[in-house]
């Protein structure tokens, strides 16, 4: 894999009035957002307005309860997961969710699209072929390692990294598995400051490359020195959006997000 | 001799269904409860398929792979895509079924009475009747089950059963549709507990139900949490050290009237031990929680 390599052509993901009803409560409504390709949204608010909610919408683990999620000119919006994660949309979840038992190694081997090996025939039929493609993914595994700087943790079992290198193993498995778009709840928190460096080193380097990045973030330092962009939600809906600096130092941001 | 030949059987024949057993609880981490069902299956449908229709052994042993598989089905594809209690109620509604159907059936299966006079399986003109031929015939096919179960598990095919196990949310998020695999994990593991069944009933020339009921799932459930499961030698250890213990206490002269409740409290407290000291068993990867 080309590490430096330009992503091109990344289709727009866009949500069209979207809006999710828990047991007649909105936590989200009516929330329409284009998010600009290779560039790096922010979405901001306080706790319970609705952030992790249309990651999950967007994700596929949740269905919308009326509006649309478009990836170009394709419909996600009744797509399951796994489907949405094939077309390129990647996802952090707040809560990371790495394989515990599986080694940093095969937490990112397993994440590689199409390979030989996966239908159940195949390491009995194509065992050579599968063998052929091991030792290559192995590498790219390791280089992948080694670009979110995990590089000595390979042999690791995931459960025992800290929370921190556990965010950098998740964000090197939507590499692996190709992901064009990345879906990141709160990256930056509760990870140690050294890591944090890292983190949002890699964010910057991951843009550049071209990926389109679209995080969720209650760091102000951090959404101010990486966003392009930033959308305010509150009580599930969009109540400011813009440059960054604008935003946060905007008078309705700064009663609804900031408190003062 | 006989006897140690007969114990190398039960354990050539309990390692295939523990080493199946393993690929769904230990891989995919699926709680089932219905595995002695399928062993049922097996048993039943190559005895049925050799005495009706005089069908030679090992054709029906693989007509009775397809039959198990097929109807393991019946409870992945209703249960698999709703919460993990709903699947594990549907093993046990499963279980609950295929012994009344045993049981019951008397018209088709003889009930309790059992099905006696089963042919010795045959090949070639070979026919496995003696002890240290169905040795041979036990081992060949516990070694194809242990190789068949390491093949398919040293992958990514078992790599993705185990993303399954550990975070089936996470799964998805890398593109794996976890219904797939474990409707396909659940019915190797189906189709391979035939083969034991078909095994058991060429070796034992008899069947009846009580050889399939919920106990028996939940013996093997024991095996793998004594043993461990997740890998290939957690079964291996765990089986060995099941199917002898039982003879050891036969071996001590421990009357029969008391034998069982003293293996059953030797179980209890085996698993009481390993609960505190060894959640993954002597030797397996995974653990039950
Ligand atoms: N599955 C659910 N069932 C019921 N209510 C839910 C569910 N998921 C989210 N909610 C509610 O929706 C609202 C938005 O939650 P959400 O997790 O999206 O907030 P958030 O912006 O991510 O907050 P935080 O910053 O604390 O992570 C909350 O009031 C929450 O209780
Ligand atoms: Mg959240």
């Amino acid at each position: 894999m080309d590490l430096s390599r330009r992503t091109d052509n990344v289709p727009t993901l866009e949500v069209k009035h979207l809006s999710r009803f828990f047991g007649g409560v909105a936590a989200v409504n009516n929330v329409s957002i284009a998010f600009t390709p290779q560039r790096i949204t922010a979405l901001i608010g306080p706790n319970g307005a609705g952030k992790t909610t249309l990651f999950n919408l967007i994700g596929g683990y949740i269905a919308p309860t009326s509006g649309a999620i478009l990836l170009g000119t394709g419909d996600l919006t009744t797509r399951k997961p796994w489907e949405i994660a094939r077309l390129g949309i990647g996802r952090l979840f707040q809560d990371v969710r790495v394989f515990g038992k599986l080694t940093t190694l095969e937490n990112i081997v397993v994440a590689f699209p199409n390979q030989v090996g996966e239908m159940f025939w195949q390491p009995i039929f194509q065992r050579a072929q599968m063998m052929k493609m091991e030792r290559p993914n192995i590498e790219r595994a390791q280089a992948l390692l080694e670009f979110v700087t995990l590089a000595d943790k390979a042999n690791t079992v995931a459960e025992n990294l800290s929370f921190g290198q556990q965010k950098l193993l998740a964000i090197a498995r939507l590499l692996a598995m190709d992901a064009k778009i990345l879906l990141l709840d709160e990256p930056a928190s509760g990870v140690h400051p050294a890591v944090l460096d890292s983190v949002m080193d890699l964010m910057s380097r991951l843009v550049d490359q071209g990926k389109t990045i679209i995080f969720i973030e209650h760091n102000i330092s951090v959404v101010l020195e990486l966003a392009h962009w930033v959308y305010v939600l509150d009580d599930s809906e969009v109540v400011a959006f813009g440059l960054p600096d604008e935003v946060i130092h905007d008078r309705v941001t700064r009663e609804a997000y900031l408190g003062v | 001799m006989n006897y140690l030949l007969h114990i190398l059987v039960m354990i050539g024949i309990y390692l295939i269904l523990t080493q199946s057993l393993n690929l769904v609880m230990g891989y995919t981490g699926l709680l089932s409860v219905c595995h002695a069902a399928f062993y049922g299956i097996g048993a039943y449908a190559s005895t049925l398929l050799m005495t009706s229709w005089g069908v030679n052994f090992f054709v029906a042993l693989i007509a009775s792979i397809v039959i198990s598989m097929l109807l393991s089905f019946v409870v992945s594809i209703p249960t698999l895509r709703l919460r993990g209690d709903y699947f594990v109620l549907g093993t046990l509604g499963f279980q609950a079924i295929i012994f009344g159907i045993m049981y019951n059936w008397i018209s088709f299966t003889r009930g309790p009475y059992g099905i006696p006079g089963i042919p010795s399986p045959s090949l070639f003109g070979f026919v496995f009747d003696s002890p240290s031929s169905y040795v041979s015939l036990t081992t060949a096919f516990a070694l194809l089950t242990v190789g068949f179960v390491y093949l398919i598990t040293s992958s990514q095919f078992g790599r993705v059963l185990k993303t399954i196990r550990e975070d089936e949310i996470a799964s998805q998020a890398i593109g794996k549709d976890p219904l797939f695999f474990k409707t396909t994990s659940f019915a190797l593991g189906a189709g391979v507990a035939a083969i034991a069944g078909s095994l058991y009933a060429g070796y034992m020339r008899y069947i009846d139900p009580t050889s399939f009921t919920i106990a028996e799932s939940l013996f093997l459930i024991t095996i793998l949490a004594i043993g461990g499961s997740g890998n290939i030698k957690g079964p291996i250890v765990g089986t060995v050290i099941l199917v002898v213990l039982p003879e050891v206490l036969r071996f001590l002269q421990i009357p029969d009237t008391v034998a069982p409740n003293i293996r059953m409290m030797l179980y209890a407290l085996a698993l009481i031990l390993l609960v505190i000291y060894r959640p993954r068993g002597l030797a397996g990867e995974y653990g039950f929680e």
